[in-house]
């Protein structure tokens, strides 16, 4: 255990950019597109009279609407966060078995001793569980940061901040819920992710290409190709990964329900599973048939990355 | 005393060509060994076996591991520097420190860190920032730290200049080696190891061309730098090299007694780079 948290740190310490820096500049921006909206409105309404109005208007709200918009402001803020760790783990998982056999420091690695199996692993981990914790913790940071600056905003303008926004907040509601749906989607994506690792760990060189032109021209043969579809579990390559894709159980769009707009799980497409941001609907998923033909594609992946990642040394 | 590496039919194969062939080898604790031969001789195939980096036919054995199936259990008690500039350029000394450490259960970081006093390089560098020489300093404390019973080095010089190499193997000798400590060491620059070696195997063509102990390499070999009127009585001994040096003719010969050699000329122990290229030489005819 002690050696696979070493690998994980070490991991760290190669991606720092990607796993700590990105997500600050991401709520960095959240903060500033806040702070320039902020002074803008200051800019415009000099005396104040409008925002002490909208201020008015705000705590004639009703306590539900103002506890809707902001439980599901808070989820939809994490959707720009999502797509940038979609790809910030893409890319890692791409380098991930490919740089040190590029630099050849992978004979300096292979010198200490931790098993491939192990280093897989701590590869798997970093995606899975580091890079989501170190976005979650940005996001925090950025809900929090934005909160005060809004508290701020409210309190010069004669508001009560804590009436009109604290109160009316459920952040471990946000945060377990996004974090819920993160650490769900990495376990949804583990096809992606073991499939990541095997091209990293035998792809001669740029490993982008391995990894995206053999499902993007099998799909469009397969798409040509009718016959081959009546062979197929459900459509062909193309659809099953545009379902895949659709499906995931992270926050990633809105959706209107019910009369309103709201953030949704993935994409609401495609029509078997609920997309609307509820622990069971997330959970649905990994329980589902396609989650565990997922899950054996996803072992066939990274035994495959193991056996390529034992050779790598060979020739 | 158990061998350290014990080969039996030890074979590589690439498709059709045999980098090792069928190699029978038995290393003592305790001993520096010279592994030599020329490009693609197959030296770094067998120490890559040997190290658990690739897949092999016939029997191997290493510290009564097979390297095959226990590399990482076999790490803790093997260090191995496989050519200089391996270690990753992105990570700062102290990280790597810190990884050797977690690692490692046999590092002793104040020792790696005495090492690294005696050099330029600081715990703050990013191994990018490090000249080729510094590298080669670091990794070789980081290696000298760890508390192993067999280190690797293949070609650990490679492209550094003079002073950084003499450094290299008088550290290695006098901090490093003792009896229960083995060194298996590949390299083309034979001048530079063979004051230090205590074995000698030559490999040529995937096959061991000879295997002594630096004593019976001296007692068995001679060389003669013959007067020139006796070069033709000196050829008929069979000498298993001649060559020729400011017109005169040197012979070198495999256990021909010196005795009846004193009178040819002057009789020297032959250098290992001399008996390399006589014995690569001698079986190409």
């Amino acid at each position: 255990m002690n050696r696979l948290l070493a690998l994980v740190k070490r991991e760290f310490w190669e991606n720092k950019g990607a796993i700590r820096t990105t997500p600050l500049v991401i709520g960095g921006f959240y903060v500033v597109a806040v702070l320039m909206g902020v002074i803008t409105m200051s800019h415009f309404d000099a005396d104040g009279y409008t925002t002490r109005m909208a201020i008015e208007e705000l705590g004639k709200m009703s306590s539900d609407v103002r506890e809707t918009v902001l439980y599901e402001g808070g989820l939809a803020s994490s959707v720009f966060f999502t797509i940038v760790m979609s790809f910030v783990v893409f890319f890692y998982l791409l380098g991930a078995l490919f740089d040190d056999r590029k630099d050849r420091s992978i004979l300096f690695w292979k010198s200490l001793p931790a098993s491939d199996t192990l280093t897989i692993a701590s590869k798997l981990l970093t995606a899975m569980v580091l890079i989501p914790l170190s976005f979650l913790a940005a996001l925090i940071l950025t809900h929090i940061v934005i909160g005060l600056i809004l508290s701020v905003t409210i309190a010069v303008s004669g508001g009560n901040p804590w009436t009109l926004l604290i109160a009316e907040t459920s952040p471990l509601k946000v945060w377990g819920m996004i974090a819920v749906s993160w650490f769900a989607h990495s376990i949804w994506a583990l096809p992606l992710y073991g499939w990541l690792l095997l091209v990293s760990a035998f792809a001669p060189r740029v490993p982008l290409l391995f990894a995206t032109l053999p499902p993007l021209i099998f799909s469009v043969l397969q798409g040509w190709i009718e016959f081959l579809q009546s062979f197929t579990l459900r459509g062909n390559l193309g659809s099953l990964i545009k379902d895949w894709f659709f499906n995931t159980p992270a926050i990633l769009t809105a959706e209107v329900g019910d009369g309103h707009a709201g953030p949704a799980l993935g994409v609401p497409l495609a029509g078997d599973f609920d997309h609307a941001v509820t622990l069971g609907n997330m959970l649905d998923r990994l329980f589902s048939l396609q989650m565990l033909v997922g899950l054996l594609v996803a072992a066939v992946f990274l035994a495959g990355a193991l056996w390529f990642r034992r050779r790598a040394t060979e020739g | 005393m158990t061998p350290i590496i014990s080969a039996h039919g030890l074979t590589k194969r690439y498709g059709r060509t045999l980098a090792v062939d069928h190699i029978d080898l038995e290393i003592p604790p305790g001993r520096i060994v010279g592994l030599i031969g020329p490009n693609g001789a197959g030296k770094t195939t067998a120490l890559k076996a040997i190290l658990g980096l690739a897949t092999y036919d016939g029997e191997l054995s290493v510290l009564g591991k097979n390297p095959a199936t226990q590399r990482a259990a076999l790490m803790e008690d093997v260090c191995f520097i496989a050519d200089v500039a391996v270690l990753p350029r992105w990570i700062r000394v102290s990280q790597l420190i810190e990884i050797t450490e977690r690692l490692h259960p046999g590092f002793k970081r104040e020792r790696c860190m005495q090492y690294l006093a005696q050099t330029k390089v600081t715990t703050g560098q990013k191994v990018k920032q490090l000249s080729k020489g510094m590298v080669a300093q670091l990794h070789l404390a980081l290696v000298m730290a760890i508390d192993a019973k067999l280190l690797v080095l293949d070609e650990p010089t490679l492209g550094l200049d003079i002073i950084y190499r003499k450094e290299f193997y008088t550290n290695l000798l006098n901090d490093y080696f003792d009896e229960e400590r083995t060194i298996l060491i590949t390299t083309h620059q034979v001048e530079e190891v063979e004051h230090i070696l205590t074995d000698l195997v030559f490999i040529r063509d995937g096959r061991i061309a000879l295997e002594s102990t630096m004593e019976e390499v001296q007692e068995r070999y001679v060389e003669l730098m013959a007067k020139p009127d006796k070069a033709l009585e000196a050829r008929q001994l069979h000498p298993i090299h001649e060559r020729e040096l400011f017109g005169r003719h040197i012979f070198l010969y495999d256990n021909v007694s010196r005795e009846r050699l004193q009178g040819l000329g002057e009789l020297h122990t032959p250098s290992v780079a001399d008996l390399f290229v006589a014995t690569m030489k001698g079986g190409q005819k």
